[in-house]
C-alpha cells in the first residue's frame, strides 16, 4: 500500500495539492448542505442535499488517498485541523447567500472541477488519474444541473436576471481563486502530475463566459485573441490558508461535535 | 388550490430494461429537460434505475371520480372474468389484477 511519488516531485508538493482538492470539496459540500430545508423549492432542496453528499464523497476519496500517503485518518484531517490550515479556495468558504449566489458559485465550481478532473485524468500519478476519472463522471451531472439553472435563471424574468447578475458579480472574482497556484506547482506540472492552473483558468473562462453571455449576464472578462482575460483581481489566498472569518465559523460548526470528545469513537 | 411554483411533471421509473415504467411520483420543473434531472435526484438515487420518463401532468387525460357510470358494472359480467382454470404461475400476476374476485 506504499504509494510511489512520481520522479522530480516532492511528497509535500503532491500531498499539498491533493489536500487542497479535498478541502475544496469538503467545504463546498458543507455549504451546499446548508440548503437542506431552506431551498426555494423542494426539488432543489433534495438536489442540493444530493450534491452536498457527492462533494463530501469526493473529499473523502481524496482524504483517503492522502491517508495512504501520510498515515493520517480522514477524520483527523477534517476535525483536528485549525481553520487556517485548510487550503481550500475562498470561493467555497462563503455562506450560502441568496439561492442565485449558490447557483452561480456551484456552476463556476462545477465547470472548473470538470475541466480540472478531465486534465487529471491524464496525470502520470496513477491514483490521481483513477480518482479523477471517477469524480469526473459524477461532476458531469452536477455541471448539467448548475449549468441548467444558470441558463434558465439568467434571463427568465427581470428579478431572476437581476439576482443572477448580482450573484455573478460576487462569485466571479471568488471563482478565479480556484486557480490560485498550488505550492511547488511548477514541479508538479513538469512531472506531468497536473496541468498549470493558469491554463485551466483559460479553459474555464472559455467555457463559462459564452454561457453567461447567452443569457445576458455580464462577466468582467475581455476577449483577447482566442482567450479571455479577467478584468477583476482574483479573490485568492485560500491555498495558503488566508481565509475570512466565514471559514472560522464554518470550521467551528463542523468540528463542534467531534471536539466535544476528540478521542471518542464514531 | 393554486400552485405558484413551476409546472408539475409525472415521473415514470424503469428498474430494468424490458420491465414496465412505473409511476413513482411527480416533480416541479420549468421544462422537460430539467424535470428529468430533478426526477433523477428525487427518484433514481436510491432505486435501481435504467430509464426515466417525465410527462407534463396537465398533458394527461384522466377520468373523473365524480362520474359514477364510467366504471360501473350494472349487469353481472362475472362470466367475462378470466377464471375457472389454472393459470401458469408465470402469468398469474397479470390475471389477478383484471378479475374482481379478490
Amino acid at each position: 500500500m506504499t504509494i510511489e511519488v512520481p520522479q522530480g516531485v516532492s511528497r509535500e508538493a503532491l500531498t499539498g495539492c491533493i489536500l487542497a482538492l479535498a478541502d475544496d470539496e469538503l467545504m463546498l459540500g458543507h455549504r451546499d448542505s446548508e440548503w437542506t430545508g431552506h431551498s426555494p423549492i423542494i426539488e432543489e432542496d433534495i438536489a442540493f442535499a444530493n450534491i452536498a453528499q457527492d462533494e463530501l464523497g469526493h473529499s473523502l476519496a481524496w482524504y483517503t488517498l492522502l491517508g495512504q500517503m501520510n498515515g493520517q485518518s480522514p477524520d483527523r484531517m477534517v476535525f483536528e485541523r485549525r481553520w487556517q490550515e485548510f487550503t481550500c479556495c475562498r470561493l467555497v468558504t462563503y455562506p450560502k447567500g441568496d439561492f442565485a449566489y449558490t447557483v452561480a458559485r456551484q456552476y463556476f465550481f462545477d465547470a472548473a472541477e470538470d475541466i480540472r478532473m478531465q486534465s487529471m485524468g491524464r496525470s502520470v500519478f496513477g491514483p490521481m488519474k483513477e480518482l479523477a476519472a471517477k469524480i469526473s463522471a459524477e461532476e458531469g451531472y452536477h455541471l448539467l444541473h448548475s449549468h441548467g439553472l444558470v441558463e434558465r435563471l439568467g434571463d427568465a424574468t427581470e428579478e431572476s436576471h437581476r439576482r443572477m447578475q448580482e450573484a455573478v458579480d460576487i462569485a466571479f472574482p471568488q471563482a478565479l481563486g480556484i486557480f490560485e497556484q498550488f505550492k511547488e506547482e511548477e514541479k508538479l506540472v513538469e512531472a506531468g502530475v497536473i496541468v498549470q492552473s493558469t491554463r485551466l483558468q483559460e479553459q474555464w473562462l472559455k467555457t463559462i463566459v459564452p454561457v453567461l453571455k447567452k443569457v445576458s449576464l455580464k462577466v468582467p472578462a475581455e476577449k483577447k485573441g482566442n482567450s479571455y482575460v479577467p478584468r477583476v483581481p482574483a479573490d485568492s489566498g485560500g491555498r495558503v490558508g488566508r481565509h475570512s472569518d466565514d471559514l472560522r465559523q464554518l470550521v467551528d460548526d463542523m468540528q463542534l461535535v467531534y471536539q466535544m470528545a476528540p478521542s471518542g469513537r464514531w | 388550490m393554486s400552485d405558484t411554483q413551476w409546472e408539475t411533471y409525472e415521473v415514470f421509473h424503469q428498474s430494468r430494461r424490458g420491465k414496465s415504467h412505473e409511476h413513482v411520483g411527480s416533480v416541479h420543473a420549468p421544462d422537460p429537460q430539467m424535470a428529468l434531472q430533478l426526477a433523477r435526484d428525487q427518484f433514481a438515487r436510491r432505486l435501481e434505475c435504467v430509464s426515466l420518463w417525465v410527462v407534463r401532468s396537465k398533458d394527461i387525460t384522466l377520468t373523473d371520480y365524480q362520474d359514477p357510470l364510467f366504471f360501473s358494472q350494472i349487469f353481472d359480467k362475472s362470466y367475462r372474468d378470466p377464471k375457472g382454470f389454472d393459470a401458469p404461475a408465470k402469468i398469474d400476476p397479470t390475471l389477478k389484477g383484471s378479475g374482481d374476485d379478490d
